[in-house]
């Protein structure tokens, strides 16, 4: 018998499926698991928070407080520290010791990071005029730690941390992995959650001093500054400041809180917070 | 959002390259593979029929490293986590296969026929040895080439 070669007429090895519909296939499919997991972790979440120990807060603040807790307060801390406590103080919360650092930062904005830990830009100093105003802002973030809404941000921040690490391959250590973590995840609250925060900071500023004055100055140089149109902050995390000093307005005339000369600040701040210098 | 528009960027590219690339690459393959016909690539060890001699014998082999392209990988990756059938690689596989012959049979050329043909794949490159990562791989194919005493060279035969 001789061997003959014979052409191929039909490929049997190589399936005849167009890759682009396997494409739309298979990401349609890992994307509705996506989404699955990351609503059922969310809920997950939403359910541990309120239920969660401060001990176990407390540990999870070390892991940022780490950060800061090796320099020195500067002049311009010690002093937001002091309107911080007697904040903390009025609020009847012990519990928890809070802590605020200035980091040097181009944006008009303050955090609250786990730990009670608050993070205030420099930027935000800088423009800040009284003390009744900076109180505001720093009874704003006491707000979220109140409602626990950066425990809220951190848990879905994470859990989206986790879902990416796992697709795009653990390439990254463990160490890697939590810094990274630590680096990205931005306290970025909704909507519903700011409100909640500004309506907590104006009681709290009335408890502390007798009056309201000065709630609404922050959001009005924001708005000042902020050329952006109200479409944009439909989509944005934080409402229209605009809209946030209607709805405190509407909240100091229902409760009859007054609106008594504003505190001066007892040095001015924006000169001492470049005065040690401290970058991020 | 530059990250989303890079890899949205690199998914086109490696689309319309690796089709491009594929296309043409069986078009050759076919080509080639009809021009060796009359050479043909066996798996039988005993490469006698009839009274033919063996005239000459020596070893052939031919190989070929092929890259998956950047669509197919993200295509694969997306399998990797489903699982099923991987047949973004399917074609990979059997261009690299069937080019891996083809430069065998280039290489036995005057030879009469590839006997004991064998075919190894092995993945190489920076994901060669990572798990569930298929970056390239080569396709070798081996196998004796023999060539058959013309039949008025064997003595007795006379036609």
């Amino acid at each position: 018998m001789r061997y003959r070669a014979k052409e191929l007429k039909q490929n049997v090895n190589v399936s005849r499926t167009s890759p682009i519909k396997e494409l739309f296939i298979l990401l349609g499919g890992v994307l509705g698991i996506l989404i699955a997991v990351y609503a059922a972790l969310g809920f997950a979440v939403d359910l541990v928070v309120p239920k969660l120990p401060s001990s176990i807060e407390q540990s999870l603040g070390r892991l940022y407080s780490g950060i800061y807790d090796d320099t020195d307060e500067t002049p311009a801390e010690a002093q937001l520290q002091k309107i911080l406590d007697r904040l903390s103080a009025a609020s009847g919360d012990t519990e928890i010791k809070y802590k605020v650092h200035i980091v040097l930062n181009p944006q008009a904005n303050a955090l609250a990071l786990p730990g009670g830990n608050i993070i205030v830009f420099s930027r935000l100093i800088e423009e800040t005029a009284s003390e009744n105003e900076l109180a505001f802002v720093l009874a704003h973030e006491l707000g979220h730690f109140a409602n626990r809404d950066h425990l809220r941000g951190l848990g879905r921040g994470l859990v989206l941390l986790t879902i990416s690490a796992a697709l795009l391959g653990a390439d990254s250590s463990a160490t890697n992995f939590i810094m990274n973590s630590l680096q990205n995840v931005e306290m970025k609250f909704s909507q519903r959650q700011e409100q909640a925060a500004d309506l907590w900071a104006l009681d709290l500023l009335n408890k502390t001093y007798g009056h309201v004055g000065g709630a609404t100055d922050f959001f009005e140089h924001m708005s000042k500054n902020d050329k952006r149109g109200r479409i944009r902050y439909y989509f944005a995390t934080h409402p229209h400041p605009e809209n946030r000093i209607r709805v405190l307005r509407k909240n100091i005339l229902k409760k009859a809180y007054l609106e008594k000369e504003k505190t001066a600040l007892d040095r001015p701040l924006s000169k001492l917070v470049t005065t040690p210098g401290r970058t991020n | 959002m530059e990250q989303l528009i890079i890899f949205i960027a690199l998914i086109v590219l490696g689309y319309t390259a690796g089709t491009i690339a594929e296309r043409n690459h069986y078009k050759s393959i076919k080509t080639r593979e009809h021009k060796l016909l009359s050479l043909p690539a066996c798996t039988i060890k005993n490469a006698l029929y009839n009274d033919a001699q063996v005239d000459k014998a020596h070893l052939v082999s031919g190989s070929v490293v092929v890259s998956v392209d950047y669509f197919k990988r993200f295509l694969a990756g997306l399998r990797n986590l489903l699982g099923g059938e991987l047949v973004s690689y399917e074609t990979l596989l059997d261009r690299a296969r069937r080019e891996a012959v083809l430069r065998m049979k280039e290489a036995a050329k005057g030879a009469d026929i590839i006997i004991s043909l064998r075919i190894e794949t092995s993945s190489i490159g920076q994901s060669a040895n990572r798990r569930q990562s298929l970056g390239s791989i080569e396709a070798i194919a081996y196998g004796t080439a023999v060539t058959y005493k013309k039949v008025n060279e064997i003595p007795g035969k006379r036609t």
